[in-house]
């Protein structure tokens, strides 16, 4: 298993590598390592080792990445990378033998295809979250591929912080359900109860609506169809949106006696499904109408996860794999007549069945898979589904019931009005040259459904393990080919019947497709609340010097405020030596005459002043390093002062009086707030310092006498390491802000070019 | 600017550098045994810096390089003791009998001290550079329009 993600990784260097000389060829590179682990999950799928793979980082911190090859995250492999291997190939076409050399955008699918398998393989549920996020910025790349485009730059935006705000959500679910659960082990998750439980289902009830593009969630994804359909067809119906549904589903055993986990899933899986199927049916974009469908399956799927009955995840566990099939196919196909024809608009479009046969042959298979008409795996799934509502009991039944059949009827509807408009009569569209690297995909997609069909029992096989292994009692299960005329049967006979007219009927209507109001509310709420960011910045960080330390200095006053409670002068001496009081004396004199010098020179002097006394005060305390130190800082100030005040002028601008009198006041308070706390630090004394100890360490282990230096150096070098970076990265930053050198070259040539004409 | 005129300022910053580096040096290096080490000596360093940018003298100005090979030293030292498999940060001391000074104790801990004097070294120059420290010694003669009088101009 480790061999497949090291595969990836030198997938993507080659991919880098190879893409900056030829597009076709980097695709044709990154196609190798998702095809050979699509490969192995499909050869290892009936015969699941499950096994953990564990990688620690950091032992004592519990850091570290934990993958599983349980039946599921196999099924999932197979799904991701088998697809995966297909979309690059399509995508060879898709972008043609002209297109320019890019690393990007081959690179960026193959990382999104990795992080991908990251996500379905991991175990520990932080290993899940880590490539949940990389999901979301890899997406995020590969939407906004046309970044010239503001439309598509939006809807990448759009698509990038609703799922990362779900990423957000999903940490912290994640983390109140590992605190109340004691695992954060996807394989040894036991049920949880209780409040932090139901907070913790809602939190991830909200990642896996905005990843799996949930309403009200949703609005991200018809936007991200902007992005070029082999993204779509990958990311937008058989990968990414799915990571939701994977999340709900192993998370599923946890919380299954959450009570808001069920209730809160059903409502938002019958609202996707019926507003997504009301969508497909409203759009008159092809890419649309499927992606509109896209959020119309997930929400089936959401539903039967919510409902959560053995049969009702057995079901799930089998849409799942036919509307990866079906989906990708049928985007595609999109695909290719967006390419050969140039549009997608269904009104334009017509007459494809007999210029794109075998195209039409494709979308036809697919649609009826997805539709769920017989002999194709979309029908045993389908049934499965049905059959799960019926097996409950009482108003649940009712409701799913009514909720799967309607949305049966809307998926039927759009998918009679997709085929019809697409492929059938209309103006006569003129169609360019076939690709095969285009056409093989989808014929490979589009045959797999009808395989699946007929090969039942070894999808039995696959599937069975992995419904078993999010429910311990579906392993009764099992699809059938032909179920007799029970309910579920005739059931499905009606909502075929009741679809196919809805579908004809609403495939000659002209209305036009709606706005999507969704998507702009978003925008707007996002740009509403950057424009709030910028406003609030704007009023905190105004940019006034003095006001940046009037606050700094009434900080300090109200945080020492809570060393009032414990002054006491027990421990207060006036002095140790007489030389103190004069020092001291020296000192406050110079701080004053600080305070009322007009002239900045002097004023920077007088603080130049304070300084040298108070090195001289570390001296008498017996601290010569410090006071060494404090002394030169202090040298160093005053030569800034200087060089700085020179840009200024000598005196201070004139300050009026209310703000005077502000000022004066919190410099009172905060010196008093210092003193008071300084005093209150000498009330306990905890003891003597462990000096004999460690001056014996120095010498032992720093091998030097000066104690302060070999704590820097040695003992505390961290520390020291820490505060050097700091102290170069405070200079990295003036050298990118100074000006100076800048100006150097820019005037340069400007001289030069006066000099060599004459 | 009064330190660029006044011949003995200047002369008397001309003469300090030596001196200054030859006290910054022996810091740098005492400082495991007695009052000084890295800091200092970038702060002596940095000081003598400064002045001579004020009046107007030659002064290095490649703070970038310092900070890289500041950063460089003192991360050589923090993780090269891991690939023997000791912690971070472990110190090797070593003691040796040199000719003419006798026996020396050292150890790593002084890489790192040099890694810091030249880290504080050229923050110093970075922010000399910074304040435009070079054009009050040598100001530009056209003078930017700004907000406040420059002192040049109140003169």
């Amino acid at each position: 298993m480790w061999l497949i993600f090291a595969m990836h990784v030198c997938g993507l260097v080659g991919t880098t590598l190879v893409g900056r000389h030829s597009m076709r060829f980097g695709l044709a590179t990154a196609a190798i390592a998702p095809a050979f682990a699509g490969g192995w999950a499909l050869f290892n799928l009936t015969s699941s080792a499950n096994r953990i793979y564990e990688f620690t980082w950091v032992q004592s911190l519990d850091l570290g990445f934990q993958f599983k090859t349980d039946a599921l995250a196999l099924l999932m492999v197979a799904i991701v990378s088998g697809i995966g291997a297909l979309v690059f190939v399509y995508a060879i076409g898709y972008f043609g033998p002209d297109a320019k050399p890019a690393v990007r955008f081959p690179t960026a699918l193959l990382a999104f295809s990795t992080s991908m398998l990251g996500l379905v393989l991991a175990d520990s549920v932080w290993t899940l979250f880590i490539f949940w996020e990389f999901t979301s910025i890899t997406s995020f790349l590969l939407v906004g591929h046309k970044n010239t485009d503001p439309a598509t730059q939006a809807a990448a935006r759009r698509a990038l912080m609703i799922t990362g705000g779900g990423g957000l959500a999903l940490l912290a679910g994640l983390m109140v359900l590992t605190n109340t659960a004691g695992t954060s082990s996807l394989s040894t998750l036991q049920p949880v109860t209780g409040t932090s439980a139901t907070v913790a289902a809602l939190l991830v009830l909200v990642a896996v609506a905005t990843k799996s593009a949930q309403v009200p969630f949703h609005v991200w994804l018809p936007g991200a169809m902007a992005a070029p359909t082999p993204v779509s067809a990958y990311l937008h119906s058989a990968t990414m949106v799915k990571a939701g549904i994977l999340l709900m589903a192993v998370t599923g055993g946890a919380f299954a006696d959450v009570a808001v986990w069920k209730v809160v899933g059903f409502i938002l899986g019958v609202a996707s499904m019926f507003w997504g199927g009301i969508g497909a049916l409203r759009h008159r974009d092809a890419k649309l109408i499927l992606a509109w469908g896209t959020i119309s399956q997930l929400g089936l799927l959401v539903t039967l996860l919510a409902i959560g009955s053995p049969k009702a995840v057995f079901a799930a566990a089998s849409i799942l794999v036919a509307h990866a099939l079906f989906k990708a196919a049928l985007f595609l196909v999109v695909g290719e007549i967006d390419i050969r024809t140039g549009t997608r608009d269904i009104d334009k479009l017509g007459g494809l069945h007999r210029k794109m046969p075998l195209a039409t042959a494709v979308a036809v298979l697919a649609g009826l898979s997805m539709a769920g008409a017989p002999p194709l795996l979309g029908f045993v799934a389908k049934e499965a589904a049905i059959e799960a509502a019926l097996g409950l009991a009482g108003i649940e039944q009712i409701l799913s019931v009514a909720a799967i059949v309607g949305g049966s009827v809307l998926t039927v509807a759009y998918t009679v009005r997709f085929l019809l408009t697409v492929f059938g009569p209309g103006p006569d569209t003129a169609v360019s040259q076939r690709r095969w690297a285009m056409t093989a995909p989808a014929v490979t997609l589009a045959t797999a459904g009808v395989i699946g069909f007929f090969a039942l029992s070894w999808v039995n096989s696959v599937i069975v393990p992995v419904a078993t292994e999010l429910n311990p009692r579906a392993d009764v299960y099992k699809l059938k080919a032909w179920p007799g005329f029970t309910t579920a049967f005739v059931t499905s006979l009606g909502v075929l019947a009741a679809g196919a007219l809805l579908g004809i009927v609403l495939a000659r209507s002209r209305r036009s497709a709606p706005e999507a109001l969704g998507a702009i509310a978003a925008d707007a709420t996002l740009d509403g609340v950057l424009s709030g960011a910028r406003h609030i910045t704007s009023r905190v960080q105004h940019g006034s010097l003095p006001v940046y330390l009037a606050t700094m200095a009434g900080t300090v006053t109200v945080a020492a405020a809570v060393f009032f409670y414990d002054i006491s002068f027990d421990h207060v001496r006036a002095w140790d030596q007489p030389l103190q009081l004069a020092l001291g004396l020296a000192i406050a004199a110079s701080a004053l005459a600080g305070a009322f010098v007009s002239n900045r020179l002097g004023a920077a002097l007088t603080l130049g002043a304070v300084g040298v006394g108070i090195s001289g005060l570390f001296v008498i305390g017996g601290a010569p390093d410090l006071a060494l130190t404090q002394l030169l800082i202090e040298t160093i100030v005053v030569v800034g002062f200087v060089v700085g005040l020179g840009h200024l002028a000598q005196s201070f601008p004139p300050v009026d009086r209310t703000w005077r009198a502000v000022r004066i006041a919190i410099s009172v308070l905060g010196g008093l707030g210092v003193v008071a706390a300084l005093i209150a630090s000498t009330a306990e004394p905890t003891g003597s310092p462990p000096l004999d100890e460690l001056a014996a360490q120095a010498v032992e282990e720093g091998g030097g006498n000066n104690i302060v230096n070999v704590v820097l150096t040695d003992m505390r070098a961290l520390d020291t390491l820490g505060e050097v970076v700091v102290l170069a990265t405070v200079a990295v930053g003036i050298l990118a802000l100074a000006p100076t050198k800048k100006l150097k070259k820019n005037r340069r040539p400007k001289q030069n070019s006066r000099v060599v004409p004459s | 600017m009064i330190a660029t005129r006044s011949p003995v300022v200047r002369l008397g910053i001309q003469a300090a550098s030596p001196l200054a580096l030859v006290a910054g040096t022996y810091l740098l290096f005492a400082g495991h045994n007695q009052p000084g080490g890295g800091f200092a000596a970038g702060l002596v360093f940095g000081a003598i810096l400064a002045l001579r940018t004020v009046t107007g003298l030659q002064r290095p100005t490649g703070a970038n390089v310092l900070v890289v090979v500041g950063m460089a030293a003192v991360t050589l030292v923090a993780v090269a003791p891991m690939l023997t498999g000791n912690p971070l940060l472990d110190q090797q001391v070593v003691s040796t009998t040199v000719p003419v000074l006798g026996k020396i104790k050292t150890g790593t801990a002084l890489i790192f001290d040099i890694g810091v004097t030249a880290i504080v070294m050229g923050l110093i120059v970075a922010l000399l550079d910074g304040l435009g420290a070079d054009k009050l010694a040598n100001p530009p003669a056209p003078q930017p329009v700004a907000d406040e009088p420059t002192s040049e101009s109140v003169k």
